[in-house]
């Protein structure tokens, strides 16, 4: 698991959130905030990503990212130390 | 032995804001907002605080009662983060207005949105110690909302643009004791779950402040492990067979469809499909009330039980409700009990929904106008007339109920007046 496959599985789950995102290249400093994902969205896109990711802590551990980007290697963090 | 509520009624207001309208005049991104499932919210006028709000919630209840019954309310806890003086207890003007029996124990209880189940489990404790065989507990679970927010700093406001238009003002008030018709009790079905953390908070008199995202994300983590608490002591406790309503706090109505698709893909492993069918099934009942007056913090979780009671279809037999409470800050629970046919007839006669529709439709203008006006009737306000408030709500309000609103404070005690 790198940075980048874990931004590939939130863009694949933002898309299914958010379908007008299919054909978007999600990139570090996207923000789902910005691309229209209001807070049940993104609330719901880091469930999705925590299952997949088979990672089990507690979803506020996840609070503070400002970007795609520090998700990434917040949750690349959080994968290593499980 | 028994202990549950014995009747319990929703006081949710005077007048109310169409919440699509209002997210437009705040030029809020709409596109996705029909997902948020808010209709319409409850605004607390210049003449109307938390107290107002209980008493209006509670009358109903007291006037049903004999003399003899009235007597026996020992205990009155008022649950909220609304309250008007930091030593004096709301419980006491609520106490005062209702005319209750003085060898009654007054206080409040605070803990954000879960002060309600905060004070109906300690009421039911009461019962349950059986100190006092035959008493019971009246708890006033009442909110309203300034909406004057903090400024943003460092870490807070991201997205606080849901918090307008789901913030609504309103009170419920349960009769809690030996006969609960209305809802009886799983006594010992409690799974509580709590921690510190700074999701959503009033750090200062009249404002609000906090992080929508962390308060979600802390919202589904205590959904979560409440249950689990739940079900490690109610043995063969399923999320899907158990219960056949389900009750939630309801800041608003996307936030609980989110949490019941979680908890349902979690811990009954159920496909999308199943999971709305399950949703319009075991939940919506229990959002009819949340969705017109939006959410009154610590009542919230019990104005979504009644109208599961309401709603629900109870012609088959007794049925359980299964009931998640959460506070910022943050405790949480998931409890249940049960509701009978007879029970729903009883609660029935309250017509909340009929005092629902007596409200009056607030223009943005007139919304605006009374933003301005609450200044009067701050945290800490020493003196004020709320007269002209007072005359013009006695002019305009339908209800054939007689109402209590704020008439003026004197040297910071609140003077209030019946309308009729």
């Amino acid at each position: 698991m790198n940075k980048q496959r874990i931004i590939e599985i939130v863009g694949a789950h933002a898309a299914e959130v958010l379908p007008n995102l299919a054909d978007h290249r999600f990139a570090d400093d996207d923000r789902l905030q910005d691309l229209g994902a209001n807070s049940v969205d993104r609330a719901e896109i880091l469930n999705m990503v925590l299952d997949s990711l088979s990672l089990a802590i507690p979803r506020v551990e996840l609070f503070g990212p400002r970007n795609i980007g520090e998700l990434a290697d917040l949750l690349l963090r959080k994968l290593q130390s499980a | 032995m028994q202990v549950g509520i014995e009747a319990m009624n929703v006081f949710g207001g005077t007048a109310f804001l169409d919440v699509g309208r209002l997210a437009e005049h705040r030029r809020l991104d709409t596109t996705r907002f029909e997902n948020l499932l808010m209709k319409e919210k409850t605004v607390a006028l210049p003449c109307e605080d938390a107290i107002t709000f209980g008493v209006n919630a509670a009358r109903p209840i007291v006037d049903a009662l004999s003399d003899a019954e009235r007597d026996r309310i020992e205990l009155l806890i008022t649950c909220s983060e609304s309250g008007i003086d930091f030593g004096k207890s709301m419980s006491t003007y609520i106490h005062h207005y209702l005319k209750l029996n003085r060898n009654c124990r007054l206080f409040e209880i605070k803990q954000a949105c879960y002060s309600g189940t905060a004070g109906f489990q300690m009421a039911v404790s009461f019962i349950l110690s059986q100190a006092s065989p035959g008493a019971k507990a009246l708890v006033v679970a009442t909110d309203i909302s300034r909406m004057i927010a903090v400024s943003g700093g460092e870490a807070l406001t991201e997205d606080w643009s849901f918090a307008e238009p789901s913030s609504g003002a309103g009170a419920v008030a349960m009769l809690v004791g030996e006969e609960p018709e209305v809802f009886q009790v799983d006594v010992g079905a409690n799974g509580y779950y709590g921690y510190e953390v700074m999701d959503t908070c009033r750090p200062v008199a009249d404002s609000e402040a906090g992080d929508a995202d962390l308060s979600l994300l802390s919202y589904l983590d205590c959904c979560e492990n409440a249950f689990l608490e739940y079900r490690r002591r109610v043995r063969d406790a399923h999320y899907r067979e158990s219960f056949q309503y389900l009750t939630f706090h309801t800041p608003f109505g996307g936030m609980v469809k989110g949490a019941h698709r979680t908890m349902m893909r979690k811990m009954a492993g159920a496909t999308p499909r199943e999971i709305e069918d399950d949703f319009q099934q075991r939940v919506t009942p229990g959002m009819s009330y949340c969705q017109r007056v939006g959410n009154i913090m610590g009542g919230t979780v019990f104005m979504s039980l009644a109208g599961t009671i309401d709603r629900g279809d109870y012609t088959d037999g007794p049925r359980r409700i299964g009931c998640f409470s959460y506070g910022s800050g943050c405790c949480s629970e998931f409890y249940s009990g049960v509701v009978t046919r007879e029970g729903q007839e009883k609660q029935r006669q309250f017509n909340i929904v009929g005092e629902l529709d007596r409200r009056w439709t607030m223009s943005m203008q007139e919304y605006d106008a009374m933003l301005r006006d609450n200044e009067v009737v701050r945290f800490g306000t020493r003196n004020v007339s709320l007269q002209q408030h007072w005359d013009l709500v006695a002019s305009k309000r339908t209800s054939e109920r007689p109402h209590l609103y704020l008439r003026q404070i004197r040297e910071f005690h609140r003077e209030y007046e019946w309308t009729e």
